[in-house]
């Protein structure tokens, strides 16, 4: 069957498809536990009775039973060499039972391994496993495919690939959603159709995890985005276990009744999942009859995606940002941190940007000194799974793009593919296999037109090509090329015009990118901004820019606004009030603070950055050192550890306040040291250390910087310190408190072995512990002298102790 | 294909390499000594908890991996696994008293995060390093948590699903000692994990569970 043939099918009757094929061989005597691929080779009338018996009830296709067929899941069971014989031999089974009355579809579904960048398997591999399978399907010659179950959306198209690369057959992709209407690696239905779909796929659908009143809502989901017909296999309900067999709490005459539901909302294929058998499918065909099914018929859209959700452009909706960050030129620190291949820069521009309201992130990262494919496919896999925004993948190198829309895990948007005929030939047909948006930039060989005539011919010529492999103007992008307007004033207005004439007059979507308008000229910023709000006007739909600035955001969504696409200014007035509330002061303004007391309130607030300016200024103003310590300090740290104990301050806060302690008694002990004044008595000296075999080392760190700021002479020893190393240090320092700390159940042991050689090396110092896994009651078996709980409480503990 | 075939996971293990976890914002401020009806935070204060939250996160890379076992035998404080491995806690036997299987999870918030906490704590800011330690810390439980919903999304259909709680070694009477059973069941070392003498994991944010799956009845 062809995959004209398949669609013109499917535009004249709803497919019925098959109902559940494991519990009915269960019912038919296979055991639990044996490969149900063997099993049924071993007794293959059961199979062809199980199937001609669905087909006696309605069914139009039937799956090979060849669910765990691919290499991965036979190779549990010693099998994974014969796949392709397996699969082979299972698919003319199935065409001996449908024999003319019913399609064969070829059955794939998830290799039990997750696929990167979520897994561990590489997504070649993925391929490869289930080309193998194909193959084997192939030998056996199934109609079409079913790639179904699918958890989640990589390894399904790596499935969709495999087909897609080795036969012209049919295939339908069928994902699993659950009841919050998502994957389980979290896809939703709009996302997952769109994906699929610019992928190849001949259908796309969900199957298994819920009952029919869920799958409802996501077949409903994705009817107004899908160019390709749709496919549900819902369970019957929901399933629980009644002597160890699964058994599910639908009737067939209850889900019998959910059918017309189904086609009214756009179903083109349906069948039944666990729990079904032909008393289902005879239902289906018993409710479907006399039904036509609902023909695609998709809203115009734009559309790219990432893992996990959708980025729509358009002339209707708000303009979409891309982020820029994501770039080396000109970042020094980027630069440096993609040639030691470190990540940290990328995933804070990331999260940063979309944080600043990017709906798409460029990612280009083109310099000397790097293997720039590499580093791409590093940068895909590494963004994919932890950011939400679809990726626009930036690069000049044809080879780079091509190798990052395999594994990107969604539907990217190249940047970019120019009239320059090399260019076109290599990446048009690329971006159209993997179904990728893409920027057209209007210049070719000859190089960049001045004139907006000339831009728009180009664009003309480039989107003929690009039609003769299926592209249309919803997949693509024009870039309006914006010049520097240093160079040439009247630059900007040719850009606005191709921004118009594709607005109005060709139909598609534009893009610029933005900050290049003002190159080399002062106050950037405010040009830039400008040129935005006039592209807006002249419907820019996509725009290229840095998000973190306030004034270019704003401008974004006030256009939005007056171009009708921010409906009801909803986005405007969410927008406007989050950042005035963060805008505002925030506090009650009282009158104004002396000094001291502004030295007073710095430590109150951890104020660490600001206490020495304030302080600088208390002290011009006749304030002494030993006054700053006395009156300020002092009070202000006391008054800190009075609001911990009250809860009032959490921990950060408590830290925050010793921090700025910490700050203003550096500033001022010289000046103490000069005047000879002795203002904060010191207190005794401790010895802090976690003990052997212990590697936690924040809480006692956090212990020592308070135990410093209260006045305390700190030896800290570090983790994994010895009961030897801490007695010798105690002995050498003259330590009159030592402090230890345990975080393991494994380690708190130590800490009685301390304290057992202290006494017997005949040391007199104090003991306090400290650890998730000590109390008091510990502390008292061991012979120690106390335990803290938490940093404020070990100083106070150490005040009593050494007092 | 490239050149090795492709094998199944070492003895069935499933391997994540980037799970989307995302830890509960108010454990980390509880874990933090924050208290809602008492505690106040400037704008300021509250600012600096979310950067440190934000950037714990991007810091963050969660891993993880995951097995099933089915249970050969449960008394009242033995569980043989059909694999030979033996827990011994009478809390986990009474956990999994209806149990058909165990899995055994394990979840790391990497070792970036915690290079940064050990610079913020040592030269930068402790309140920070705070705020970065809770938040990783909650990371790598979100990760198990991950697992745990996706595992139930999975088992459901099957009319089972795992048990409500789930245990780590040192929880109640299950010992320190059997993260060396469940780090090996797991061959964490392929996941760049290290297991101590004393049995502590490093990375340090990492945690081991051992949880039932059991039939949904009602």
């Amino acid at each position: 069957m062809t995959r004209k043939e398949f669609q013109q099918r499917l535009a004249e009757q709803v497919l019925i498809l098959d109902g559940a094929t494991g519990t009915e061989l269960q019912k038919r005597g296979m055991p639990l536990g044996v490969c149900p691929e063997q099993w049924v080779l071993d007794n293959p009338q059961v199979l062809v009775d199980i199937q001609r018996a669905y087909i006696a009830a309605g069914s139009g296709a039937v799956y090979t039973c060849t669910f765990g067929g691919n290499r991965l899941k036979l190779a549990e069971f010693g099998l994974a060499e014969k796949n392709r014989e397996i699969n082979a031999e299972l698919a003319r089974l199935s065409r001996k039972a449908a024999g003319q009355q019913a399609l064969v579809a070829g059955d794939i579904a998830p290799t039990g391994r997750f696929v990167r960048p979520f897994g561990d398997l590489a997504f070649e591999d993925a391929v490869a496993v289930y080309r193998e399978q194909v193959l084997g399907l192939l030998d056996g010659g199934v109609d079409f495919f079913v790639i179904e179950t699918m958890l989640d959306i990589q390894e399904a198209r790596a499935a969709l690939l495999a087909v897609r690369e080795t036969c012209d057959l049919p295939v339908c992709v069928s994902m699993t959603f659950d009841q919050a209407g998502r994957t389980l690696t979290g896809t939703d239905p709009v996302t997952a159709l769109i994906t699929l779909q610019s992928l190849g796929a001949d259908a796309v659908g969900c199957n298994c995890s819920t009952g029919p009143a869920d799958m409802i809502q996501v077949i409903a989901a994705m009817k107004p985005y899908a160019k390709v017909p749709l496919l549900a296999k819902p369970n019957a309900g929901l399933p629980k276990l009644l002597d160890g067999k699964t058994v599910f709490d639908m009737s067939p005459e209850e889900f019998g009744a959910f059918i017309g539901r189904f086609i009214e909302a756009g179903v083109n294929l349906i069948g039944g999942c666990c729990g079904t058998s032909p008393a289902y499918i005879e239902q289906i065909r018993k409710h479907s009859s006399g039904l036509q099914p609902v023909a695609p018929c998709p809203r115009r859209f734009s559309a790219i995606t990432s893992a996990r959700t959708t980025s729509f452009a358009g002339p209707d909706i708000p303009m979409v940002v891309v982020g820029e960050r994501i770039n080396p030129t000109g970042k020094k620190k980027l630069q440096a941190e993609l040639r030691e291949g470190k990540t940290a820069e990328v995933r804070r521009f990331a999260a940063e940007q979309v944080a600043q309201g990017a709906g798409v992130l460029d990612v280009n990262v083109g310099m000397p000194g790097i293997d720039e494919k590499e580093t791409m496919l590093k940068m895909v896999d590494l963004l994919s799974p932890v950011v939400d925004a679809p990726l626009c993948l930036d690069s000049s190198s044809a080879d780079v793009l091509e190798a990052a829309l395999r594994i990107y895990p969604g539907r990217a948007l190249i940047n970019s593919i120019s009239g320059e005929q090399a260019k076109m030939e290599r990446l048009l047909p690329v971006a159209a296999k993997y179904g990728a948006m893409f920027v057209l930039l209007p210049l070719d060989d000859s190089g960049v037109p001045e004139t907006a005539e000339q831009r728009c011919a180009i664009v003309e010529r480039v989107f003929a090509a690009a039609g003769q492999y299926g592209f249309t103007k919803n997949d693509i992008v024009v870039d309006g090329l914006v010049m520097t307007v240093s160079s040439d004033q009247k630059a900007a207005a040719e850009t606005l015009k191709v921004i118009s004439w594709c607005s109005t007059s060709f139909g598609c979507c534009t893009i610029v990118g933005l900050s290049n308008v003002s190159f080399g000229l002062p106050e950037r910023g405010w040009v830039n901004a400008a040129f935005l709000a006039m592209a807006a006007a002249s419907g820019l739909t996509m725009v290229i820019a840095n998000p973190s600035s306030e004034t270019l955001m704003r401008i974004k969504m006030a256009s939005d606004v007056l171009t009708v696409r921010d409906k009801n200014s909803s986005g405007w007035i969410a927008y406007s009030s989050q950042t005035s509330a963060s805008a505002a002061p925030g506090q009650a303004v009282g009158p104004e603070r002396s000094a001291p007391e502004k030295v007073y309130d710095a430590v109150l607030k951890g104020d660490r950055d600001g206490i020495r300016e304030l302080l600088d200024a208390a002290l011009r103003g006749g304030l002494t050192p030993a006054d700053a310590v006395d009156t300020c300090l002092i009070p202000a740290i006391v008054e800190v550890g009075s609001l911990f104990d009250r809860k009032v301050y959490y921990l950060p806060q408590l830290i925050q306040s010793a921090e700025t302690m910490k700050s203003a008694f550096e500033m001022l002990e010289p000046m103490l040291a000069t005047t000879g004044v002795q203002v904060v008595k010191k207190k005794a000296v401790i010895v802090l250390a976690t003990v052997k075999g212990d590697i936690h080392d924040i809480g006692k760190n956090i212990v020592g910087l308070m135990l410093k700021n209260y006045g305390f002479t700190v030896h800290d020893l570090g983790k994994d310190v010895s009961e030897h190393d801490i007695v010798r240090a105690a002995k050498e320092t003259g330590a009159e408190l030592v402090g230890l700390s345990a975080l393991m159940t494994t380690t708190m042991v130590e800490m009685k072995r301390v304290i057992a050689l202290a006494r017997k090396e005949g040391l007199t110092c104090k003991f306090m512990i400290g650890g998730a896994v000590v109390n008091e009651q510990y502390a008292a078996e061991i012979g120690a002298d106390g335990y803290a709980p938490d940093a404020y409480a070990a100083v106070k503990l150490a005040e009593t102790l050494s007092a | 294909m490239n050149d090795k075939p492709v094998q199944t996971a070492l003895g069935g293990v499933t391997y994540l390499e980037h799970i989307p976890a995302m830890p509960k914002r108010e454990r980390i401020l509880a874990r933090l000594g924050h208290r809602a009806a008492t505690t106040i935070l400037t704008d300021d204060q509250t600012a600096f908890l979310e950067r440190g939250i934000e950037e714990a996160l991007l810091l963050c890379h969660v891993k993880g991996a995951y097995r099933r076992i089915p249970v050969a035998e449960c008394t009242d404080r033995i569980i043989r696994l059909e694999n030979g491995t033996v827990f011994q806690s009478a809390g986990l036997a009474q956990l999994l008293s209806r149990s058909t299987e165990v899995v055994l999870m394990a979840s790391t918030a990497g070792s970036a995060i915690m290079q940064r906490i050990a610079e913020e704590v040592s030269t930068g800011s402790a309140a920070l390093g705070l705020i970065l330690d809770a938040t990783a810390s909650h990371a790598a439980d979100a990760g198990l948590d991950w697992m745990v919903s996706f595992l139930n999304g999975t088992l459901q259909r099957h009319g089972k699903r795992l048990t409500s709680r789930r245990f780590s070694p040192g929880y109640g009477d299950l010992s320190l000692e059997h993260q060396r059973i469940i780090f090996d069941l797991l061959d964490l070392d392929r996941m760049g994990l290290f297991l101590t003498e004393k049995y502590m994991l490093i990375p340090e944010k990492s945690v081991l569970a051992i949880a039932g799956i059991e039939g949904i009845t009602e």
